[in-house]
């Protein structure tokens, strides 16, 4: 055997394949020495709420009622239809296509159906904002349907109100409206794409003549379409296609975490990630780090407000090198960046037709009509980003429409305010002030599916219901149309917005089905409508809906006019706004999947954080987790500080949605207002933050250093080029170890199950994360106890970085149970609860399990987690039948882990066999696998050469996780390969 | 001084200490009596069912087969409780005045479920399939038991784990050709165990004793 020259045991390591990798600050700077222990500090402790009288007492308890035990339950019910229905099967799961709105954009979705309740959702393969994957928030939007704080019924003052009598009040203040024309009446909506609520409003509009629709998405991507105005003259939305860019610069773009079609952009991203010879090489310039940023082969890190001196540097070189003058108007000289952006500008115009600029919406307009200038200039128009009308029905839904609703509000001349957007109060602009104007209007009719703080300030509170309760369409940003179909009739007495709106034109009653389905039918009319609306339905959208693609051309002109009109920014601290991973704009809150979903790139959980670079901590004299006064413009917050490696120096970068005024349960208490800084002039960056230390420290829980695994080479990453290089290196990742025990031989099997995770596919999302947790009923654990690493996840994604704290580059690696052949877990288990099936797959046996924890202990991956609580206590109805019902809810001091899904093998295996044939072996698809929008994640069986994970098993890149230790993982994972461009080595 | 305990304490003391010892592992014994025997299983218990349905009269006297009713059988996990509706398609026309079916036609004009008493229950954590163990030809009767001389339902085999397992690791006296599945007096031509092995070889019949077969 050769010597392994293997980076293990927190040896120091030379560049390359398995460069030192490192999960946070504190880890690096600790390195090589390994971690004291495998777990945190208390994590083994028993729960302290058992004091020695309630032990005393529950031992009394116990004795006093064990003759109990004699008495046998109670026999179960079993209840039959009365007339069954003819598309439902008692124990078997069905599916159902419908959708989703995305920023007012529809995503298609397909939603498993158990005995008609839904119980995941999972992404339209059909749908072209889709393609089959989705994401953590889609995916665990299920579990605002089944959550038990929702709200319910309709409310007006102090009176409750039947559905009846809401729509007869809500008609008689129509009719009181209606004389004046609807002068005195408003309506604050979110941007929509809906068609349906695009008839509704003309109707209203038709009756009430002077009221008014205010569109307001603190999320806005006005500025996008105000660039595209400035450039062509009209608002249209850009779209990107990666599949066919070579080369890619986003300017503060996150196309794979938050902007455009993340899904289908991921997709395509992913796709241009494998093949060594035909690797797309992204660029990317911004200040957080997103996971964009993550899987850039360049990120150049910089304050947003550089953004648009770069972009203009950018075209300052391709006029000046690339014979280009009609650019030279809007370049600039680099400043800092000139290497940069010559070598951009170079990579761009080698790549022209086949290159791709992209521009965040949190960019000002003017970027968006210089990055409309470069592509065309580039000859990218048409081809990786085409333009098309606007889908939603505002085009403008930033602050403008907003400011001008308060100022009327203000003055008084609104009587009656309807308020479909979601929690305006906590998401408009700080200084507009709507939270004093709000009450000027004297009925605030206030649609919400739970209470927050603008519903607390209503008149009328009606409770709102889940898109899967209701009838609705939505459009893509293509235009494709799809009609959202609910999966369960409204649990709760609820409305949805159509019905609201419909109200006002006295049609409620008639019910959104009806509504939805009449405006389609006038629109598509023909005899065939019926036949064609159940394909529509079955389907998930209307085929051939799309809009075609406008073919523009850039009035130069205008584009340097106002690129030249963008003042320089002023020096100082930046601070900078983002969505969040996880709560959006905050609608998540209370979503305890979410808010235990590990932030994709700073693992934080439970908490929003200002995050700023290890440079500007030192030069701030602060520490990780410090508390700090965060002040601009008179307005300040107190926020916790989370040093994250690779952000920009001088900026500081708060997420949005925390810290809402109004919380329930999950939400309370969790993170503090980025938006009480944000103004309507500039609602994404500004300068001249102040940052003071309180000199308390803020309770922030991550989980970026939880179940460590000792610094051994785990995720690893090649430039492409060095890949052929790297194969001896590899080979000791991979292929036989010498061992005392004869392995078991499983190739006479029908089937030896396996994965396979390409890193260099994988964007870090966490979709899988979320997913799982539907899939196989996982628990949420809270704060408290994630700060003690009993988080449930089976599936986690690691995020290693790379390189400096300052600018290093990052890994992201999902990691669930890997189905060692030769699994550690199994020696150490003194009851056999974890032991191995014919087929290979390691098996948890529930029942079998008392609880000694030496399997996880004994596991090298720290893939196992155990139920330190029962978690499933305080289960409500409703969520109970969130539960998948194929999968055994856990009960406390159980060990539990990732089941490769065997309840999906199990499922395909009986109807296979039923049927007289094999699994396929790509037939079975685990949930991590399908939910993934990247497919970074083969499942399948290795005993069919023919299946993808067999093939990925055999691909150049494979490598085995701690292969050293002679495992036999059946998870393999494909090396992540990097594009750098060599002149900016 | 007298002495501290008296000549009857040790005796005392060692009685204590048979009934500590034997009573903690007479308890765990009796509990594991008590799941093997017939009353700890549940069989043969009566059961009252809130419509008197007579499986008797209805496979015997008029034949129908098994799956008129339990119509999932052969492809879903469930075998299916028969809908109300399903009732009606005889006892619309036949026997429809009789007050033994008052219930069953109240459930049909109110809306109102009949709600039955479940007979056989296995544990949640069990995931049990009838279309496998149907298509592999495992008889009705194997588990369900002479439904046909039943008026009442009730559970005839233990439903334990080792009573599953001694199937699934030894099924061929248990298999029939699934033509003959819901026959309640099919028996083997010849030897069981070789028609069984005969059968098993026709089908494909796999059982598996992976804990993953029925636990997820």
């Amino acid at each position: 055997m050769p010597p392994l020259g293997l980076p293990i045991y927190g040896q120091a390591r030379a560049p390359g394949l398995s460069a030192p990798r490192w999960r946070s600050t504190a880890e690096q700077a600790r390195a090589p020495e390994p971690a004291p222990g495998e777990f945190p500090e208390g994590a083994a402790e028993p729960p302290s709420a058992l004091g020695r009288r309630s032990f005393v007492q529950l031992v009394g308890a116990a004795a006093g009622l064990a003759g109990l035990a004699a008495c046998k339950p109670p026999r179960q019910k079993v209840v039959s239809f009365v007339r069954p229905p003819p598309e439902e099967t008692p124990s078997v799961a069905a599916a159902y296509a419908t959708a989703a709105s995305r920023g007012g954009y529809g995503v298609g979705l397909v939603v498993t159906s158990r005995e008609g309740r839904p119980t995941k959702v999972e992404g339209n393969p059909g749908h072209p904002a889709s393609l089959g994957g989705s994401d953590a928030l889609l995916q665990a939007d299920l579990l605002e349907l089944y959550d038990p704080s929702r709200a319910r019924g309709f409310v007006r003052g102090r009176r409750h109100l039947g559905r009846i009598a809401l729509l007869q009040e809500l008609s008689a203040l129509a009719r009181a409206q209606e004389r004046e024309g609807g002068a005195r009446l408003r309506f604050l909506v979110e941007p929509t794409s809906s068609p349906t609520l695009g008839d509704l409003r003309r109707r209203i509009l038709q009756r009430f003549p002077r009221a008014r629709f205010v569109a307001y998405s603190p999320l806005s991507e006005a500025q996008a379409r105000a660039g595209a105005e400035i450039a062509f003259g009209r608002p249209l939305d850009a779209s990107w296609s990666l599949v066919d860019a070579d080369v890619v610069l986003a300017l503060d773009a996150d196309l794979l975490g938050r902007d455009g079609e993340i899904l289908r952009q991921a997709r395509e991203h992913a796709a241009r990630r494998t093949t060594p010879a035909a690797l797309s090489r992204l660029y990317v310039a911004e200040g957080g780090y997103t996971i964009t940023g993550g899987v850039a082969d360049h990120r150049f890190r910089m304050r947003s407000a550089e953004v648009l001196p770069f972009a203009r540097a950018v075209a300052g070189e391709l006029a000046r090198r690339h014979g280009l003058p009609a650019l030279a108007p809007l370049g600039a000289p680099a400043g800092g960046w000139s290497k940069q952006a010559a070598a951009v500008a170079d990579d761009l115009w080698r790549a022209r037709g086949r290159s791709l600029v992209a521009v965040g919406p949190r960019q000002p307009a003017a970027l968006h009509a210089l990055a409309a200038a470069l592509n065309d200039a580039l000859g990218n128009s048409g081809r990786t980003v085409t333009y098309r009308p606007t889908a939603l029905l505002d085009a403008d839904d930033g602050p403008g429409p907003l400011a001008a609703l308060v100022a009327e509000l203000g003055e008084g001349a609104v009587d009656a305010l309807v308020v479909t957007a979601w929690n305006p109060l906590h998401t408009a602009p700080a200084d507009l002030d709507l939270r004093q104007a709000f009450g000027r209007a004297r009925e605030r009719i206030v649609l919400a599916s739970r209470d927050g703080e603008t519903s607390a300030a209503a008149t009328w509170r009606i409770a709102r219901s889940h898109p899967l309760e209701a009838w609705g369409d939505l459009r893509s940003r293509d235009g494709t149309a799809s009609v959202a179909q609910p999966l369960i009739a409204p649990l709760l007495e609820t409305l949805s917005e159509v019905e609201l709106l419909a109200a006002f034109v006295d049609q409620a009653d008639r019910g959104d089905h009806a509504l939805v389905q009449d405006g389609w039918r006038a629109r598509v009319g023909g005899t065939g409508f019926d036949r064609a609306w159940e394909g529509w339905l079955a389907a998930g959208l209307v085929p051939g809906s799309a809009t075609a693609a406008e073919p523009v051309a850039p009035d130069l002109s205008r584009v340097a006019a106002a690129v030249r009109a963008v003042p320089a920014a002023a020096p100082g601290l930046e601070v900078s706004f983002a969505s969040d991973y996880r709560v959006l704009d905050g609608r998540y809150l209370e979503n305890a999947w979410l808010q235990e979903f590990p932030d994709p790139i700073t693992k934080l959980t439970w908490d929003n954080a200002a995050q700023l670079s290890p440079a500007t901590a030192r030069k701030l004299d602060l520490e990780d987790r410090d508390e700090v006064r965060l002040a601009v413009g008179g307005r300040t917050v107190e926020a916790g500080v989370l040093v994250v490696p690779g952000h920009a120096d001088d900026a500081v970068t708060l997420t949005l949605g925390y810290g809402q005024r109004v919380a329930g349960e999950v939400g309370k208490g969790s993170g503090f207002d980025a938006g009480a800084l944000r103004t309507a002039a500039a609602p994404w960056f500004t300068q001249g933050l102040e940052v003071t230390r309180t000199g308390r420290k803020a309770d922030l829980v991550a989980t970026q250093e939880h179940f460590s695994m000792q610094g051994r080479a785990i995720a690893l990453a090649i430039d492409a080029p060095e890949l052929a290089g790297a194969a001896a290196e590899l080979d000791e990742h991979r292929g036989p170890q010498p061992t005392l025990q004869a392995p078991v031989d499983y190739s006479k099997q029908d089937y030896r199950w396996g994965m396979a995770i390409d890193l260099s596919r994988c964007i870090g999302c966490g979709a899988c994360t979320i997913a799982c947790q539907a899939e196989n009923n996982i628990p949420t654990v809270g704060k408290y106890q994630v700060s003690r690493s009993r988080e449930m996840h089976w599936l986690r994604v690691d995020r290693y970085f790379e390189g400096t704290p300052e600018d290093p580059t990052s890994v992201s690696q999902p990691l669930a149970c890997v189905h060692c052949e030769a699994a550690p877990c199994e020696y150490v288990c003194p009851v056999n609860a974890t032991v191995h099936s014919e087929e290979g797959l390691n098996q948890m046996v529930y029942n079998r399990c008392v609880g000694t924890r030496y399997c996880s202990n004994n596991c090298p991956y720290k893939v196992r987690r155990f139920n330190f609580l029962d978690y499933h206590q305080r289960m409500t109805p409703t969520l109970e039948m969130l539960q998948n019902p194929d999968v055994t809810v856990r009960a406390r001091g159980v060990m539990e882990k990732c089941t490769y899904c065997v309840q999906r093998i199990e499922r395909a295996r009986i109807t296979d066999r039923d049927a007289g044939r094999k699994i396929g072996g790509n037939e079975v698809v685990s949930a991590c696998q399908q939910a993934c929008p990247a497919q970074a994640i083969a499942f399948g069986n290795l005993n069919d050469p023919a299946s993808d994970v067999s093939r990925w098993h055999q691909d150049a890149r494979r490598y085995d996780l701690l292969h050293e230790l002679g495992t036999r993982p059946r998870t393999a994972y494909l090396v992540r390969l990097r594009n750098p461009n060599p002149e900016l080595a | 001084m007298s002495a501290l305990f008296s000549p009857r304490s040790n005796a005392v003391f060692r009685l204590v200490l048979v009934l500590l010892v034997g009573g903690a592992g007479g308890s765990v014994a009796a509990a594991m009596v008590y799941w093997r025997i017939p009353y700890g299983t549940g069989q043969a218990a009566p059961i009252v069912q809130p419509v008197q349905f007579d499986h008797r009269h209805h496979v015997r006297d008029d034949l129908i087969d098994c799956r008129y009713c339990h119509t999932t059988v052969e492809s879903a996990p469930s075998a299916g409780i028969p809908p109300t509706e399903l009732c009606l398609n005889c006892h619309s026309q036949v026997w429809n005045k009789s007050p033994l079916l008052d219930q069953v036609r109240a459930s049909w004009f109110s809306g109102e479920p009949i709600r039955w008493v479940r007979v056989h229950k296995l544990p949640d954590f069990v995931y049990f399939d009838h279309s496998i163990h149907v298509s592999k030809g495992v008889g009705c009767v194997e588990c369900h038991g002479r439904v046909d001389e039943m008026p009442a339902i009730e559970q005839v085999q233990p439903l334990t784990m080792g009573w599953c397992l001694d199937c699934h690791r030894d099924p061929y006296a248990h298999l029939r050709p699934p033509s003959e599945v819901t026959s309640m007096t099919w028996k083997p031509d010849g030897d069981p165990v070789e028609v069984g092995r005969a059968l098993a070889e026709k089908n494909d019949v796999h059982p598996r004793t992976d804990c993953i077969t029925c636990h997820r």
